[in-house]
């Protein structure tokens, strides 16, 4: 059935108006001056979506004391010493304070010290009020006459010759067909949560630590259209506030509660073990495995004990919550607990996979260009490889270097729009709305569930059951082996190739559904095959590895990228080598 | 927290251009629904708790309730949303109140937006 079709045509082209895609556009029409096209492909609605839906109550990347480099230095020492791209990571630190300044300007109230000057959390973090984060980015890209497309869900880019020409995509509210091209594309559509199965269960299967409506459509789509990718085998493990996942930096660097067995040990100083690999301040994946150890030598549970923390700010705790996750002020008023007064306890929740909090997936790019090695594709935001921790001003910053790189594009190579074959866009109307059409010709049981088919949720809890039982979930304390990663790699290649054509949906909003799958199973894909590929154990908590248990610098102080052959289905895996700009010792901070 | 909308607040925002807890949902969960005419979450479970609808909801027509599975009942968390910033009243199990005020935007609450 022929569907309606919107096609739009721009310079700049962005998919994802999320934290780095609005400040992309804003950055674009300041550098790239008032004629700009620019368009904004929007999953949800661009005011409220994404990540920043809940608020957050601090910045997590900003200089308080000393120099970009010494920034870099903590992130990568935060990263186990292992390779960041530093290039990458410098060009966002030297332009981070502007950015937070100029946001405090549109809006977003800042904490203030007696003296004026920003109230910090730790060295390289402050405290905001941020309930309105979003609001006030979003306003960004309108500010910046961005047209923008609410509810419109971008299924693939499309490649003409070496360059990127545009992307497909379908209404979720209108059902029309979207065919965008732009002369340079940017992808900043989040990253993945949902791959491994969540802790609760039922209606609180997406009461977990990431945005669940991030699908891992960046990595998907990038990959697909045969982008070099990296970074996957570095999962991060969230370990947080128990049962409902909410970020914990507001105890641990806000108020120093340190985290505490069942004994009552702060474990990361007083255990010998621990206090070597740094203590309180060991990297992030150290911190996450010496909780699993803990928990796995039956010394839970375990709490992070605000009662040892600064009494002043632990008297404000339900209030910096209710700024981020106002859930965790609710459950704690439904189970007595008052946090002032006795320890939070914590738990590690399912793995996600993100390039700009505290690990490395995404696509590669090349130099500080944000381009792919896909002419013409431009990443930023948690789509964007070997950067981490950047967080939202990073973030935010990034988006504004994508913008700059993409005018500077435009000016240099005065890049044309492209011709995409017509017949190549039916073959992708057909492929984006297979699942509809499918629903279509159902016959129905008793229940009301087709009978030839199977639904978008039913094919999400197998693929979680997979990634749990055999790619380490939370339930195996994230250990895997080569044996089980072949069971995993098996399993979800036998539903990436053979059972995707028995996907069904009722409607628009099921086709979402159905297209968030397709696009976390090429994510399991990747995670698979790069932790097979990776013979190390490198981020222990991240990813432990039973067979390969130590660190071997010989053959992986590097990065791991891949390209996906769509004639095999495989990845094909390089190495890329490490440069280190910042001098010193990368297992341990400057400042 | 998943949302669920009380029938006598809710009158499917007549008036408006589109409903606002359909127009802003994160996860397109909201949905005005055609034969009654009142909204409702077409899946609790899909939700993130991020309270958006329940914030943009100009009846307070929505409440966020806690899982279950995950904390006793009742006890409840209401946002009341001002120009400048939003007040919370959050009530425990035993009917103990809170109630905070938190800044939204920098400047004075009768500033012009």
């Amino acid at each position: 059935m022929a569907r309606e079709r919107v096609y739009i045509d721009a310079d700049v082209l962005i998919i994802g108006g999320g934290t780095a895609g609005c400040l992309a556009a804003y950055e674009a029409r300041k550098v790239g001056g008032d004629d700009l096209k620019i368009v904004i492909l929007e999953k949800s609605f661009i005011r409220n979506s994404g990540a920043l839906s809940a608020g957050m109550n601090a910045l997590n990347m900003y200089l308080n004391q000393g120099t970009p480099e010494d920034l870099v230095a903590y992130i990568r020492y935060d990263m186990c010493g292992a390779p960041v791209r530093e290039d990458i990571l410098l060009s966002v630190a030297e332009l981070v304070n502007e950015t937070v300044a100029m946001m405090e300007k549109e809006g977003l109230p800042i904490k203030k010290k007696a003296d004026g000057s920003y109230l910090n959390r730790g060295k390289w973090n402050i405290e905001i009020n941020g309930s309105m984060l979003k609001p006030i980015t979003a306003n960004m890209a309108i500010k910046a006459r961005a047209r923008v497309y609410n509810r419109v869900y971008v299924t693939d880019l499309i490649k003409v010759g070496d360059a990127v020409a545009g992307c497909v995509g379908f209404g979720v509210r209108d059902g029309k067909m979207y065919v965008a091209r732009g002369k340079v594309v940017l992808v900043c559509a989040g990253g993945a949560a949902g791959i491994w199965r969540p802790r609760g269960h039922g209606d609180a299967h997406h009461r977990i630590w990431y945005y669940p409506f991030n699908t891992g459509g960046s990595y998907a789509m990038c990959k697909r259209v045969g982008a070099k990718m990296v970074g996957f085998d570095t999962r991060f493990v969230p370990v947080r506030t128990k049962d409902t996942y909410s970020a914990t930096g507001t105890l641990s660097i806000g108020m120093w509660a340190p985290m505490v067995n069942a004994k009552g040990e702060a474990f990361m100083e007083e255990r010998e073990e621990y206090a070597k690999l740094g203590g309180h301040t060991a990297p992030t994946p150290l911190r996450v495995w010496a909780y699993c150890r803990e928990m796995e030598n039956h010394r839970g549970p375990c709490y992070m004990d605000t009662t040892r923390g600064d009494p002043e700010r632990v008297e404000g705790l339900k209030a910096q919550y209710l700024d981020m996750a106002p859930c965790l002020v609710l459950y704690w008023a439904c189970n007595d607990i008052n946090p002032g007064r006795e320890p939070v306890e914590i738990d590690a929740a399912d793995p996600s996979i993100v390039g700009a909090h505290a690990a490395c997936a995404g696509a590669w790019t090349i130099g500080t260009s944000r381009m792919t090695t896909v002419e013409r594709l431009f990443v930023s935001g948690d789509a964007l490889g070997a950067a981490p921790s950047r967080f939202i001003s990073g973030t935010w910053t990034c988006g504004r270097l994508a913008g700059r790189h993409m005018v500077r594009y435009l000016r240099e190579k005065q890049p044309q729009l492209l011709e995409i074959s017509p017949a190549e866009v039916d073959a992708l109307e057909a492929r984006i709305f297979a699942p509809l059409e499918r629903y279509q010709k159902c016959s129905f049981y008793t229940n009301g569930e087709p009978v030839e088919g199977v639904l978008p949720q039913q094919m999400e809890w197998r693929m979680q059951n997979i990634m749990e039982e055999y790619c380490g979930g939370r339930s195996r304390w994230f250990y895997v082996n080569e044996t089980n990663l072949a069971i995993a790699r098996k399993l979800v290649n036998r539903l990436r190739r053979e059972q995707l054509q028995y996907l069904v949906a009722k409607d628009t909003h099921d086709l979402q559904l159905a297209w968030d799958v397709i696009n976390r199973l090429d994510v399991c894909q990747l995670v698979i095959d790069h932790i097979d590929y990776r013979k190390e154990t490198r981020y222990p908590g991240y990813v432990n590895r039973t067979d390969y248990p130590e660190v071997d610098d010989h053959n992986f102080d590097c990065f791991v990228t891949s390209v996906w052959d769509p004639e095999t289905d495989e990845l094909q895996f390089s190495k890329e080598p490490y440069q280190q700009i910042v001098p010193g010792d990368r297992k341990s901070e400057t400042v | 927290m998943p949302p669920y909308v009380l029938p006598d607040k809710c009158d499917g925002c007549q008036g408006e251009k589109a409903p606002l807890c359909e127009l802003v949902c994160p996860g397109n969960l909201m949905v005005v629904e055609k034969n009654t005419g009142k909204a409702v979450c077409r899946e609790p479970g899909d939700c993130w708790d991020c309270m958006t609808c329940t914030k943009s909801c100009a009846r307070q027509a929505i409440q966020t309730r806690i899982q279950y599975q995950l904390a006793f009942y009742p006890g409840k968390l209401i946002p009341l949303v001002g120009p400048r910033s939003v007040t919370w009243t959050l009530v425990d199990c035993h009917g103990n109140v809170e109630r905070f005020i938190m800044r939204t935007l920098a400047g004075e609450e009768d500033d012009e937006i």
